[in-house]
């Protein structure tokens, strides 16, 4: 069934000039299916990681502590103003090879191309996501804040009932952005051999010379994915709308 | 592409001290050892024609891009839906799009020669680069100029139309010009976003900083230069992108005010 309709799909595509006879092949196709699964499998890993660390820094940023908050902020003009490929470049090429010298030898090493990728672009983007969440605790009405503080809640209780609540929703938004972001940055992997879809889509056309057609699919998938994520957004968004308060009302 | 990030004044202020406390440090490293000092300054030339390249492709994309963008963004709103359709497929594809995987396209899918009344005219690779940035920037100045057109008031379509200018005069004349000064911050965010990813077009061959920078460590073979040249290359990305970013904050904070 399933091996019919991809000749269906094969022939059909063949028709109108697109050659995508290498799905049919066992080895390149497996290459190219691994290639999705590992960008797929980044994305998945990278959404909760880039939170995650992105909810401590903004904690730190916003301690009102100069000790805690400017390490932070150092690392958010970094990432905001040099390239994240540089950033990669940088870490794997330098901040590698002094791992393996302490533990002597590469052949010591346990840090894969995949966890430096992971380990920038996660980073990368919780910086910017820390950014966004401190701008939206800003954006929390100083006079709310004044109310709260009036009938009797503590700074800790503060934080917990009213800013946390409105700057999470004003800074959905930005959050969502920053995901399309994420998910476009996986493709910085390539340069250090990490063999997501635009390494595995090289390997496929410097054999079969089907540049075109792959392209179709590779911007197909990005769409989608990007899509699916700005629609998620935009429900969640609805679904915490807080009448009155904010533009997603 | 985010934006409303106001720093609060007093860090704004520290932070091109403590850059400026790396760059001291640096020269401190330097100075330490000199041999270092010298390879730095054999190779600098050569560094700064890749960073030639990394303006010259950046500045070439955003012109390409905005030019295309602008008319996008003005077709998006237009009232036919076969004109509309096909320009939001558009946008929304490329928008969405990596811009690695772009720069690939342009680069394998193009020949590196084109044929004009039969002469052979070659078309390297930073051209292909060029090409692979400006379709992004192009899909993102379209939503920008589009969000700029819908923000200004129905009103003064009316107000227009009541004096008598036709759709296109009213865009010329009142429309648009708002929009050029709505539009700046975030068009400089772009700018900014476009100029770091023309370090992408090493990946593809293209002779630029982070090509130069591998290029140098490769020939001089010192751990310690390596270091050094992937600094230089964070710096002059940084001293481009932060002035961009810092100001983009300026107008964006003066504009809400």
């Amino acid at each position: 069934m399933e091996n019919s309709l991809l000749q269906a799909f094969i022939d059909w595509t063949g028709k109108i000039g697109l050659h995508y006879e290498f799905l049919a092949s066992g080895y390149e196709a497996q290459i190219w299916r691994g290639g999705f699964i590992t960008t797929l499998y980044l994305i998945v890993l990278l959404i909760p990681v880039s939170l995650a660390f992105g909810l401590l820094f903004a904690a730190m940023l916003t301690s009102g502590r100069k000790l805690i908050s400017a390490p932070v902020r150092a690392l958010i003009e970094i990432t905001r103003n040099t390239p994240t490929l540089v950033q990669l470049m940088f870490s794997f090429l330098v901040l590698n090879t002094f791992v393996s010298n302490v533990l002597g030898g590469a052949q010591n090493n346990p840090l894969s191309p995949f966890f430096w990728v992971v380990a920038i672009v996660g980073l990368h983007v919780a910086a910017l996501h820390a950014d966004a969440i401190r701008a939206g605790i800003e954006a929390v009405p100083e006079q709310t804040v004044e109310a709260a503080r009036a009938i009797g809640f503590s700074r800790l209780q503060i934080l917990r009932f009213v800013e946390a609540p409105l700057a999470i929703r004003a800074s959905l938004p930005a959050i969502v952005n920053n995901l399309i972001n994420l998910v476009k940055l996986t493709t910085v992997g390539n340069a250090i051999a990490v063999s997501e879809i635009t390494y595995a889509s090289i390997m496929v056309w410097t054999q079969r010379d089907n540049v075109v057609e792959l392209m179709i699919v590779i911007l197909l998938f990005f769409s989608a994915i990007n899509l699916t994520l700005a629609r998620i957004g935009h429900w969640i968004e609805k679904r915490l709308a807080v009448p009155g308060f904010g533009v997603g009302s | 592409m985010t934006n409303a990030n106001i720093l609060p004044a007093s860090t704004q202020s520290r932070l091109p001290w403590l850059f400026g406390a790396v760059i001291v440090l640096a020269a401190i490293w330097l100075l330490a050892d000199l041999s270092l000092l010298s390879t730095l300054v054999e190779w600098l030339p050569y560094l700064g024609s890749g960073f030639l390249m990394n303006v010259l492709i950046s500045l070439l994309a955003m012109a390409g891009g905005t030019v295309l963008g602008v008319v996008l963004g003005i077709l998006e709103l237009a009232p036919l839906k076969i004109v509309r359709y096909p320009v939001v497929f558009y946008v929304q594809v490329f928008r969405n799009a990596p811009h690695l995987v772009l720069i690939f396209a342009t680069t394998y899918i193009f020949p590196f020669e084109i044929v004009v009344f039969g002469h052979y005219l070659p078309f390297p690779d930073w051209l292909k680069a060029v090409i692979g940035l400006a379709i992004p920037a192009s899909a993102y100045v379209a939503e920008i100029t589009r969000g700029a057109i819908q923000s200004i008031p129905t009103t003064q379509w009316e107000a227009a139309k009541g004096l008598g200018f036709s759709r296109l005069q009213a865009l010329r004349w009142i429309i648009l010009p708002q929009c050029a000064r709505r539009s700046l911050p975030p068009w400089m965010n772009l700018f900014a976003s476009i100029t770091m990813a023309s370090a992408l077009a090493s990946l593809v061959g293209v002779h630029e900083l982070l090509h130069a920078a591998t290029d140098a460590s490769t020939a001089v073979r010192r751990l310690d230069f390596t270091v050094l040249a992937y600094v230089v290359v964070m710096t002059a990305f940084f001293i481009l992108c932060y002035p961009i970013s810092s100001l983009t904050r300026r107008l964006e904070r003066r504009m809400k005010a």
